[in-house]
C-alpha cells in the first residue's frame, strides 16, 4: 500500500492543477496592470512542480503505510464516529432542524464514553443549554424544522 | 510621553463597561485551552472569534488577545504536573517542571512560572508602548512595493515554521496562498475560483479554516486514544515561592527570558516554541552545573517560560504596526481585526488609537488577573486536568459548528470546517506542518494586493522593487534568509512539537 504522503502529494498536485488550469482561462495581464490570473497561476504551478517532487520523493523512500499511519480498533472507531457524526449533522439538519441533528450527532459521540442513556439524557440537555444560549441569547437564527426547534 | 497619555485613555477604555469583564473571560478561557492537552491557543483563539461576531471590536480583541496570551499562563500547569504539555510553548517546561513536581516542589515551579510569565509579559507590553508608535510612523512611508517586500520577508521567514522537510513546509505554505485567492480579484474585482458558489465570491472564510485545520483536525487526533482513559494523579500544589537562594538566579533566568522572547517576537514567521528553547539553552550552558538540568532546576523553568510570555506581547508590534501576523496564533487574531472591519498596518494606531491603546492596557490587567489565577488559584486550574476528554469532544464540536455557522449563518461555512478537519488531521499525520497554510492565506490578501499595485506603478517592471532603496533591501534580505536557509539545510532542523503551528 502506497504511503499516506504519496495520497497528500496526489492531492496538492490535483488542486494545483485545477488552479493552474483555471488560471490559464483568466487574463495574466490587462489593459491596466496585472490581470487576475498571474499571481495564481505562479502560485499554483510552483504548487504543482513541488507536489511533484514530493510525490517522487515519497514513492523513492520507504515510508510507513497508510494502514501504519491510522489509528486501529476503538481509535479508529473514535474517529470515524467524530467525522461520521459531523457529516450526519450538516446532511439532517436543513430538514430536521438543530436541535434534533444535535441530539443525533452528540448522542453518537457520548455513546463513545458512556451507556446510551447517560449519551441520550447528555445529548439533551447539552442541546437544550446551547438552543437558549444561541437562539435566544446571542439570537443567532439556527436553522429549525417546521416546529422551530 | 504621548504614548503614555495615550496608554492612560487605553486604560479607560479597559475599564469601561464590559472590556474588563471581556478581558476576564478572554484570560479564563484562555488559561482554560492551556490547561488542556490539544487545544492550543491557535484552535482556543479560533473557537471564540465567531462568537465576537456583533461585538464592539476592541471589546472582541480584548477577549481574544486574552485567550492567547492566557493560554501561554495555562500551558505550564499540565507541563509540570502531569509531564504533558498543554500547548507546545510549554514543551521545554517538562524537563526541569516536572522533576521538580517529583521532589514535592510543584507549586514552587508553578509559582516560579507565573511570576517569569508576568515579568516577560510585562516587559514587552513597556517595549511595545515604546517601540510600536516609532515602527508605525517609519512604516507610514511605505508604499505597495515596500509592502510587498516586507511580506515577501515574513513569508521567507516561514522557514522557520516548516518542521522537517522544506519541500513539505512550501507546498503547505503555497496552498494556503491558493486558497487566498478565492473569491475577488483585489485589483479588477473579478471573481476567481468560487467555482459557482455563492458563498465562496468573498472568499474563504477565514474561520473555517482555521478551526478546522487546527481545532477539528486536534479533535480527531486526541479522539484516537481511548476515550475513557482515568485521568492522571495530581501532585499537591504547596508553597509556591522559591527559596531565599533561589530568587537571584531565577530572577537573572526572568530577564535574559524576556530579552531573547522580546527580540524573536518582533521577527515575523517565527514561533513561541523558539524562544523557549534558546532560552533554555542559554540557561544551562552558562550554569555553573549544567547537570542540574533535567533533574530540578528551577532556571529550566523561569527563563523558557519567561521567553514564552515575552515573545507573545512582541510579537504583537509586527501586529499593530505592519499588520504582519508571527504566528499562526497572532494570524487568527488578525483575522479578528479584519472581521471587525479594522485595518492592521501603520494607519491602525492613528485612526484607531483608542482601540490599540484600549487593548494595549487591558493586556497590562489580563497579566494582572493571570498572575492571581496562577498563584492563589493554581490548585482549581489543576483540577481541570481531570476532565475527561468523553465530556469535552461532544461540548468541543458542537459548540465549533455554532461558532462556524455563526459568522454568515452558513451551513457551507460549517460543511468547508469539516473538509479543512479531515484535511488538517491527513496533513499531520503525513508531518505537513499546518502553520503556514494559515499564516501565507492570511498575508496572500496583503501579497497580491501590494503587487498588483506595484506592477501598476512600475508598468510591469518586476526590478522596478530593485529601484527602491527600502524595497531593494527587504527583498535582498529576503533571498538571503532563503539562501542561507537552503544551504545550511534548515529541513533538518525543525522544531519538535509544532502542535501550535
Amino acid at each position: 500500500m502506497k504511503s499516506l504522503e504519496v495520497y497528500i502529494s496526489g492531492f496538492f498536485i490535483l488542486f494545483g492543477a485545477i488552479i493552474f488550469q483555471l488560471a490559464l482561462s483568466m487574463k495574466y495581464y490587462g489593459e491596466y496592470g496585472p490581470g487576475p490570473g498571474l499571481l495564481p497561476l505562479w502560485i499554483s504551478g510552483m504548487m504543482v512542480v513541488l507536489a511533484a517532487v514530493n510525490l517522487v520523493a515519497a514513492l523513492k523512500k520507504n515510508n510507513q503505510s497508510f494502514a501504519d499511519i491510522l489509528p486501529k480498533g476503538t481509535g479508529l472507531i473514535n474517529v470515524l464516529s467524530c467525522i461520521g457524526a459531523y457529516a450526519l449533522f450538516i446532511v439532517t439538519v436543513p430538514y430536521l432542524g438543530f436541535t434534533i441533528s444535535s441530539i443525533a450527532m452528540l448522542f453518537i459521540l457520548f455513546s463513545r464514553g458512556y451507556t446510551w442513556r447517560r449519551g441520550l439524557c447528555l445529548s439533551l440537555l447539552v442541546t437544550g443549554i446551547l438552543f437558549f444560549i444561541f437562539g435566544f441569547v446571542l439570537t443567532v437564527p439556527l436553522p429549525v424544522n417546521e416546529f422551530g426547534w | 510621553m504621548e504614548s503614555f497619555g495615550y496608554l492612560l485613555h487605553g486604560f479607560e477604555t479597559a475599564c469601561s463597561g464590559w472590556n474588563l469583564l471581556y478581558s476576564l473571560i478572554g484570560v479564563s478561557f484562555g488559561m482554560f485551552v492551556g490547561v488542556l492537552p490539544g487545544l492550543g491557543p491557535t484552535a482556543g483563539t479560533a473557537l471564540l472569534l465567531p462568537l465576537t461576531f456583533g461585538m464592539q471590536p476592541v471589546s472582541a480583541v480584548i477577549m481574544l488577545s486574552g485567550i492567547y496570551y492566557g493560554a501561554m499562563y495555562g500551558g505550564t500547569i499540565t507541563s509540570v504536573l502531569i509531564n504533558v504539555p498543554g500547548e507546545s510553548a510549554s514543551l521545554i517546561t517538562c524537563l526541569d517542571g516536572y522533576p521538580m513536581a517529583r521532589q514535592g516542589r510543584a507549586g514552587t515551579a508553578l509559582g516560579v512560572a507565573a511570576i517569569g510569565s508576568f515579568i516577560g509579559g510585562m516587559i514587552a507590553l513597556a517595549i511595545l508602548i515604546l517601540v510600536g508608535p516609532l515602527v508605525a510612523s517609519q512604516a507610514l512611508k511605505f508604499g505597495p512595493p515596500e509592502y510587498f517586500a516586507l511580506v515577501v520577508v515574513g513569508l521567507s521567514l516561514l522557514i522557520g515554521l516548516m518542521g522537517k522537510s522544506l519541500v513539505r513546509g512550501l507546498i503547505a505554505a503555497l496552498f494556503g496562498l491558493t486558497l487566498a485567492f478565492v473569491g475577488m480579484d483585489p485589483l479588477t474585482g473579478s471573481i476567481r475560483f468560487a467555482f459557482g458558489q455563492e458563498t465562496l465570491e468573498d472568499g474563504i472564510e477565514f474561520v473555517s479554516l482555521a478551526m478546522g485545520l487546527f481545532g477539528l483536525s486536534e479533535i480527531f487526533m486526541t479522539a484516537e486514544e481511548n476515550l475513557n482513559t482515568q485521568a492522571a494523579e495530581i501532585p499537591k500544589i504547596q508553597n509556591m515561592m522559591p527559596r531565599r537562594e533561589e530568587w537571584g538566579p531565577s530572577l537573572k533566568a526572568i530577564l535574559r527570558g524576556s530579552g531573547i522572547g522580546v527580540l524573536l517576537g518582533l521577527v515575523p514567521g517565527t514561533n513561541s516554541v523558539i524562544p523557549t528553547i534558546l532560552s533554555y539553552s542559554i540557561e544551562k550552558k552558562i550554569a555553573d552545573d549544567p547537570s542540574r538540568f533535567g533533574k530540578g532546576a528551577i532556571e529550566g523553568v523561569a527563563g523558557p517560560e519567561t521567553a514564552n510570555n515575552a515573545y507573545a506581547g512582541a510579537a504583537l508590534i509586527p501586529l499593530f504596526t505592519l499588520g504582519i501576523p508571527s504566528s499562526p496564533s497572532i494570524a487568527v487574531l488578525l483575522g479578528a481585526f479584519i472581521m471587525h472591519g479594522l485595518t492592521p498596518g501603520p494607519t491602525l494606531m492613528q485612526r484607531n488609537p483608542e482601540f490599540v491603546w484600549g487593548v494595549i492596557a487591558s493586556m497590562f490587567i489580563g497579566n494582572a488577573i493571570l498572575l492571581v489565577m496562577n498563584l492563589p488559584m493554581a490548585n482549581m486550574w489543576a483540577q481541570l486536568t481531570r476532565v475527561p476528554f468523553k465530556i469535552m469532544l461532544p461540548n468541543i464540536m458542537i459548540i465549533m459548528i455554532l461558532g462556524a455557522y455563526s459568522i454568515n449563518n452558513s451551513l457551507f461555512d460549517v460543511g468547508m470546517m469539516l473538509v479543512f478537519g479531515i484535511l488538517g488531521y491527513f496533513m499531520k499525520k503525513a508531518q505537513f506542518p499546518l502553520g503556514p497554510v494559515l499564516l501565507t492565506f492570511v498575508l496572500g490578501k496583503i501579497l497580491e494586493s501590494s503587487l498588483m499595485k506595484s506592477l501598476t506603478i512600475f508598468n510591469g517592471n518586476f526590478l522596478g522593487f530593485f529601484q527602491r532603496p527600502i524595497s531593494a533591501t527587504l527583498l535582498i534580505i529576503a533571498i538571503t534568509i532563503i539562501a542561507v536557509s537552503i544551504y545550511f539545510g534548515s529541513k533538518d532542523k525543525g522544531i519538535e512539537g509544532d502542535s501550535e503551528i
